[in-house]
């Protein structure tokens, strides 16, 4: 999943999970029996699991644009370990 | 949230903080109840004994025998904070060499699901009624008030009074030797 598919997963399980929530107060205040807000949460949560773990499409719409590969050369091999002896030695 | 288990981690995480919330909302709509109802109890039958009570420091104690009737209904105070009721019936009386005595009787337990409508009739107590000393003979007022307490799904579990109670009196002499 990339950065934004990311966020947006969190923030379909977090309205998920609190609407549910919401929901199973105000039903199992007005039948009396907190079995059933315990129930609807778990369904919430299993939707929301459904919804998010799985790592859909939908999380993949933008993707990272990496820089394109730079073909590597004998003369570069050489000079990056000497690059980065003189950058400890300013230290 | 980049692998499958840390969005697993993080859901169940938040899952579990809301249930909590959900389950402090659950106690804060019903901890300010009056779990209080009417109690109607009736005596039938009372009688006395003087025998030995060997958890006792003397050499014989009164030993009383009740038998009442109790009625309640209990609807009202199920909601859906309660996980049952323990119910205790108490004696409560004073005597020449304690001020106060209470002594428990009989006790139920009524789960959320049962019958909750109280109508027993000529029930014998289930605890012994033992004196501290022989105070029990020609007292006149014993006092037996039903009391419950409130086991609820999350919260304090307060000890209740039923509004109604009995007075009766113990008769002046011991029976003799009659079977109970």
């Amino acid at each position: 999943m990339d950065y934004k598919g990311q966020k947006l997963a969190e923030q379909i399980f977090q309205g998920i999970i609190l609407v549910s929530a919401v929901i199973g107060f105000i039903y199992g205040l007005s039948i009396q029996q907190f079995g059933w807000t315990v129930y609807i949460m778990l369904g919430g949560f299993t939707v929301s699991c459904l919804l998010t773990l799985p790592p859909w499409p939908m999380y993949r719409k933008n993707p990272l644009s990496w820089q394109p590969a730079v073909p590597e050369t004998s003369g570069e091999n050489r000079d990056k370990p000497q690059e980065s002896q003189k950058k400890k030695k300013h230290k | 949230m980049n692998t499958v288990l840390s969005r697993a981690n993080s859901l169940f995480a938040f899952s579990l903080s809301v249930m909590a919330a959900l389950t402090f909302g659950c106690f804060i709509t019903t901890a300010f109840k009056d779990r209080s109802v009417p109690v109607d109890i009736h005596v039938s039958k009372v009688m006395i004994k003087n025998v030995d009570d060997f958890t006792g420091p003397r050499e014989r104690s009164d030993l009383g025998f009740v038998t009442f009737d109790i009625s309640a209904n209990l609807q009202p105070i199920f909601d859906w904070n309660v996980k049952e009721l323990f119910l205790y019936l108490t004696a409560e009386y004073s005597t020449k060499s304690n001020a106060l005595n209470q002594v428990v009787l009989w006790d139920k337990i009524v789960l959320r699901g049962d019958s909750t409508k109280l109508n027993l009739k000529d029930v014998k107590s289930k605890y012994f009624f033992f004196d501290d000393g022989n105070g029990l003979r020609a007292n006149k007022n014993i006092t037996l008030t039903l009391s419950w307490n409130v086991v609820p799904n999350a919260g304090i579990l307060p000890l209740v009074m039923g509004s109604g109670h009995k007075s009766l009196a113990f008769p002046e002499t011991y029976e003799t030797a009659k079977s109970y």
